[in-house]
């Protein structure tokens, strides 16, 4: 047999068995159950709560987490660069015990756990509780990021500022910083995604009708309005959570593109 | 073997493999023609905890006690089967999808009888009386369900609780809705919401852990219900007829009274 024959007919054999996949895929799934669980005709009336109470919340917390992780993110990375040794150590300890911890016990604490001990609730009542709850998180993370970010801006664009007269604090706002976030718009692109599927989470504080993020109204909808009894909303929620995170992670992609031809 | 053949082989492989995964529909039956997820028991999902009806407990053989649990064990004993249970989260349960997905052969978590939900679920005869339930801090200004005005009331996800709450709770109660009670109870203590609405022995368990009052009980005909997947019709009348004969031989009332007697 010649080489390219062989070659040929290998392709072959690897779409046919694609092919055979695709086809028992589609012969093996219980198109009723499945129409009946995902696909219930009361679909259209979900899609306005989903949008306008879920999806809007959902970009709420998210810019909020996101804003707040990164400015707490912002100090904690300098801390940690510091020459003071007890503020890395402070910065080091932090960023350690938060990543650490699973998102979802720290909302807990925050949203019970400091209102029982201390008598006192975090402003913005339960959801501000669980917020604070993720954006201690997502400031554990980005600030790691940040480091790597301002550490990768090279030693000469110091030494060059500082000979130019700049003071330490004006080098590192004006020169180092701007070059920093410019490296790290990736990672912290995909800390934003991370954010939106984490606020979710706020759901096991308890939340109001007019309190729901995206999850929350789908569950809703399973036990109440048309499709009540099917997991349709589920599936709206997942395309909806889509619609919103492939756009960015499209962005990160691109950026990431970008930067390696920028170099 | 010649290394160029590689790809054909495996894929052949992947090809047998997908032909057999199609093939096997997975499970078996009893005698009486009920399908079962494993074959020579009974598994049950549950939402736990939910005391009295569900808790854990290390010390049971299915590493569970309650209500639903001591019901479960009959009806397995009945049937000559063994019985496995498994912890599920109630919307799974509700909305059939635990079900569906073959992870177990019944639901049995104090899950009220509802038009919605046998869309996509079988039920069995009711096997137990339901009562709605307000409770409050000792020492509330709330007493019935009208004091609600501007108030906090938290109910559970998914629960006839709190469809309950909406219908008859003042239009300008906070209607805080909760994963499970684990949280609503937290959620109490920690000052989030004023009052819990849900099912009565599950409100009494917590009044009499102390602290806390039932001001109001309602009587809503709901019966709680085994589900089952849709269409096991053997399943339902093998469970039916293991309800009738513990009716009949008074195993039932003993059952009842070890966890419901007021006496």
């Amino acid at each position: 047999m010649k080489r390219s024959t062989r070659r040929r007919l290998n392709r072959g054999v690897l779409y046919a068995v694609l092919l055979a996949v695709v086809v028992g895929l589609i012969l093996g799934v219980d198109w009723h159950t499945v129409r009946a669980n995902f696909f219930s005709p009361g679909a259209r009336d979900n899609w306005h709560d989903l949008i306008t109470v879920g999806v809007k919340n959902t970009l709420i917390y998210t810019f909020i987490a996101f804003a707040g992780g990164l400015v707490l993110a912002l100090v904690l990375a300098i801390a940690k660069l510091s020459p003071v040794a007890p503020y890395r150590w402070l910065a080091t300890a932090y960023i350690e015990f938060f990543r650490g911890l699973p998102a979802l016990i720290v909302i807990l604490a925050m949203g019970f756990g400091v209102p029982i001990a201390f008598q006192w609730t975090p402003p913005g009542g339960v959801i501000g509780a669980g917020l604070l709850g993720l954006l201690l998180v997502a400031g554990a993370y980005m600030a790691e990021t940040i480091r790597a970010g301002i550490q990768a801006v090279p030693k000469g664009q110091t030494e060059a500022a500082r000979s130019l007269g700049m003071g330490g604090a004006r080098t590192m706002v004006s020169i180092v910083l701007p070059q920093a976030f410019r490296i790290i718009i990736p990672p912290l692109t995909n800390e934003f995604v991370l954010l939106i599927k984490d606020t979710a989470l706020l759901f096991v504080l308890g939340v109001t009708f007019q309190q729901r993020e995206l999850t929350s109204v789908s569950r809703d909808f399973m036990t109440s309005g048309a499709t009540a009894g099917t997991a349709t909303s589920l599936l709206q929620a997942a395309i909806l959570y889509l619609i919103i995170t492939l756009p960015l992670t499209r962005l990160v992609a691109w950026l990431e593109k970008k930067q390696q031809r920028a170099r | 073997m010649n290394n160029r053949r590689l790809p054909a082989v495996l894929g052949a492989g992947l090809l047998a493999l997908a032909l057999t995964a199609c093939g096997g529909g997975g499970g078996s039956t009893t005698s009486s023609g009920a399908k079962l997820v494993n074959s020579g028991t009974l598994t049950v999902c549950s939402d736990v905890p939910y005391p009295p009806f569900e808790d854990f407990d290390k010390s049971a053989p299915t590493g569970f006690k309650g209500f639903d649990v001591d019901i479960v064990s009959q009806i397995a004993k009945g049937l000559n089967l063994k019985l496995t249970i498994k912890d599920s989260s109630f919307d799974a349960l509700q909305s059939g999808l635990a079900l569906n997905s073959g992870q177990c052969d019944l639901a049995a978590s104090a899950m009220t009888i509802t038009a919605d939900r046998k869309k996509n679920l079988d039920f069995s005869d009711g096997y137990y009386n339901s009562k709605q339930s307000l409770l409050v801090p000792d020492g509330s200004s709330i007493k019935t369900i009208d004091d609600l005005s501007g108030k906090k009331v938290g109910v559970q996800q998914g629960t006839t609780g709190k469809t309950y709450t909406e219908d008859n709770a003042p239009s300008d109660a906070q209607i805080v809705t909760f994963p499970s009670d684990a949280e609503m109870y937290q959620a109490i203590k920690a000052g989030q919401v004023d009052a819990l609405l849900q099912d009565l022995p599950v409100n009494l368990n917590h009044q009499q852990a102390g602290g806390y009052q039932i001001v109001q009980t309602y009587d809503t005909n709901e019966q709680y219900g085994l589900a089952m997947k849709k269409g096991n019709t053997h399943l339902v009348d093998d469970v039916d007829k293991q309800l009738q004969k513990m009716h009949d031989d008074g195993t039932y009332d003993t059952l009842y009274n070890k966890y419901f007697s007021t006496k």
